[in-house]
C-alpha cells in the first residue's frame, strides 16, 4: 500500500455557499466495527474538499440548527451524496 | 407453483441460487456462505488496505469464480478535526466517576493491550480513500457501502467490471443512489443490530420498492428465518440481508462466549442504548447498558466522547473474556439464533422455511 497522502484538493462553490441543507451522516464508531447514522442540519459554507481520484467532495456545513445530542463541533465535514440543499424551514410553504 | 419464488432478480444479477446476503467480519463464514449458493460480505472498515487486499485474495482462492462482496463503512460526515488529548479533556467529571463506580461495582479489570479504539478504523476520508482504492484495485466482484454514498466512485468500478451496494436507512437516500446508478439498494430497518436508521424494516422495504425500479431492493433488520425471508419478498424485495445470523455460526471466530450468549437471547435481551458509543445501537445488554439506563445515571455523553468513556470496560471484558461483562451488537431477530450451526445449513434452513411458507400460503409445492 503506498503510503503517500491522497491528494486532498480545497476550493469554494459559490453556487452552494448560504444555502441551507441537511446531511444523513454519519460514520465509523470507533473500536467497534459498526456504523453510526447520524443527522444534521445547517448552512454550508461553500468550502469544499476533494479527496483522491476520482474526487470524493465535502463540504463544510455550518451554523448548525440539528446536530445529534453531544456534538462537539460548530460545524461538520459532509460528504456531497449524502447532503439534500433545500429551502430553509421557514421559507417552504 | 410454476416459479421458484426464491430465484429473484437479485439471483440473475449474480448468477447465485439463493438471494441471501451474509454480512459479516470473519471470512470463512463469507467463503462457507458462497459456496453454499448464498452470497456474502465482509465487513472491512476496522482493516488496513492490505489486510484487504489479502483478504479478497484469500477468498477467491476458497470460492472461485463465485461472487462475493467487501463493506466499507464510507464516512458520510466528519466533525472538525480534534486532538485524542483535547476529547479527553472533554469528558465532564461526573461522567467519569460513574464511569469509575460501574468498574468498581463489577470488579472490571484494566485491558490487557492497546485500546481498539487507538487502533486502524477507517475514521477519517484519507483512511476510509485509501480503503475504497484497494478494492478498485484489486477488482472485488461487488464493493457495499455500508453507510455514506457510493456515487463519486459508481462509474470507475463499473468500469472495473464490478457491482456496487448501498445500504441505506432513509428512502431519499436510496432515491438519491438509484439516480447515481447503484447496482443493489440494501435497506435497512430499525430491528437491526448496531447503528440504524429510525425507520422499522416493514415500513423502509415497500417504500424503497416502490421507487427502485428495476434496480434490486434488499431487506435488512431483524432477519433471521425463512419466514422473514418470505415476508421480505412479498414486501417487494429481492432478498435479505443478514447479520446476527452468523454470529453464532461454527464458522465464526466470535468468542465462545459471545456464541453462547447469543444463542440464549430472546429479542427482548437487546437495548437500543446510547451508552457505548454516544449513539444509539442496539446491543445485548450488559451490565455497562443496564447502570447507564438507572435513573441515577447521568445523561450519556455525544460520541466521541462516551465511546471513549466506555473503551475500557469494552476492552477489558474482551480482553479477560468475562462473560458476565461482554456483549455484542445483536439486532432484534435474535430469538431465532438459537444452536450453532454450520454456515451451510443455515443457508439450507432459510431456504426451506421460506419454500415451506410459500407452499403453505399458495398450497402448491414450491421451489
Amino acid at each position: 500500500m503506498s503510503q503517500d497522502p491522497i491528494p486532498a484538493v480545497t476550493g469554494f462553490d459559490p453556487v452552494v455557499a448560504g444555502r441551507y441543507a441537511e446531511c444523513d451522516g454519519g460514520g465509523m464508531v470507533p473500536g467497534t466495527g459498526l456504523a453510526s447514522r447520524e443527522e444534521f442540519a445547517g448552512t454550508l459554507t461553500g468550502d469544499y474538499v476533494d479527496h483522491g481520484d476520482p474526487p470524493w467532495r465535502w463540504y463544510l456545513l455550518a451554523d448548525l440548527v440539528r446536530s445529534p445530542e453531544g456534538y462537539p463541533g460548530a460545524a461538520v465535514w459532509c460528504e456531497s451524496g449524502s447532503l439534500f440543499v433545500m429551502d430553509r424551514p421557514e421559507e417552504r410553504p | 407453483m410454476a416459479k421458484n419464488p426464491l430465484h429473484t432478480k437479485f439471483c440473475d444479477l449474480l448468477g447465485i441460487e439463493y438471494p441471501i446476503i451474509a454480512f459479516t467480519h470473519c471470512k470463512d463464514v463469507v467463503a462457507a456462505v458462497v459456496n453454499a449458493g448464498g452470497f456474502a460480505v465482509l465487513g472491512e472498515a476496522m482493516h488496513t488496505p492490505d489486510e484487504i487486499a489479502a483478504d479478497i485474495k484469500w477468498i477467491r482462492s476458497r470460492v472461485g469464480q463465485k461472487p462475493f462482496g467487501i463493506d466499507l463503512v464510507l464516512p458520510a460526515s466528519a466533525p472538525t478535526a480534534d486532538t485524542l488529548e483535547k476529547l479527553l479533556a472533554g469528558i465532564p467529571e461526573e461522567h467519569r466517576r460513574f464511569a469509575e463506580s460501574i468498574k468498581k461495582k463489577y470488579d472490571v479489570p484494566e485491558p490487557k493491550g492497546q485500546q481498539a479504539l487507538h487502533q486502524w478504523g477507517g475514521l477519517n476520508q484519507e483512511i476510509a480513500r485509501k480503503q475504497l482504492d484497494v478494492i478498485l484495485e484489486e477488482r472485488a466482484p461487488v464493493f457495499v457501502s455500508g453507510l455514506g454514498s457510493p456515487a463519486f466512485i459508481i462509474k470507475a468500478a463499473h468500469e472495473r467490471g464490478m457491482k456496487i451496494f448501498g445500504l441505506i436507512g432513509k428512502t431519499r437516500q436510496a432515491k438519491r443512489e438509484i439516480e447515481a446508478g447503484v447496482d443493489v439498494i440494501v435497506a435497512q430497518g430499525y430491528d437491526a443490530a448496531g447503528h440504524t436508521g429510525p425507520i422499522g424494516t416493514f415500513s423502509i422495504v415497500p417504500e424503497v420498492a416502490a421507487i427502485a425500479g428495476d434496480v434490486p431492493v434488499i431487506a435488512a433488520g431483524g432477519v433471521t428465518t425463512g419466514q422473514h425471508l418470505a415476508a421480505a419478498l412479498c414486501l417487494g424485495a429481492s432478498g435479505v440481508w443478514t447479520g446476527t445470523l452468523w454470529l453464532a455460526s461454527r464458522e465464526s471466530d466470535n468468542d465462545m462466549i459471545i456464541k453462547e450468549k447469543l444463542i440464549a437471547a430472546t429479542s427482548d435481551d437487546t437495548v437500543y442504548s446510547k451508552s457505548v458509543s454516544g449513539f444509539p445501537m442496539r446491543v445485548l445488554r450488559c451490565p455497562w447498558t443496564e447502570e447507564w439506563a438507572r435513573p441515577e445515571a447521568p445523561r450519556t455523553l455525544g460520541s466521541p466522547y462516551q465511546m471513549l468513556l466506555s473503551s475500557d470496560y469494552i476492552q477489558a471484558a474482551n480482553d479477560h473474556r468475562r462473560a458476565d461483562l461482554m456483549f455484542e451488537a445483536a439486532g432484534q431477530g435474535v430469538a431465532f439464533v438459537t444452536a450453532m450451526k454450520p454456515a451451510r445449513q443455515i443457508v439450507a434452513d432459510l431456504v426451506e422455511e421460506a419454500l415451506s411458507v410459500f407452499e403453505n400460503l399458495t398450497g402448491e409445492s414450491a421451489g
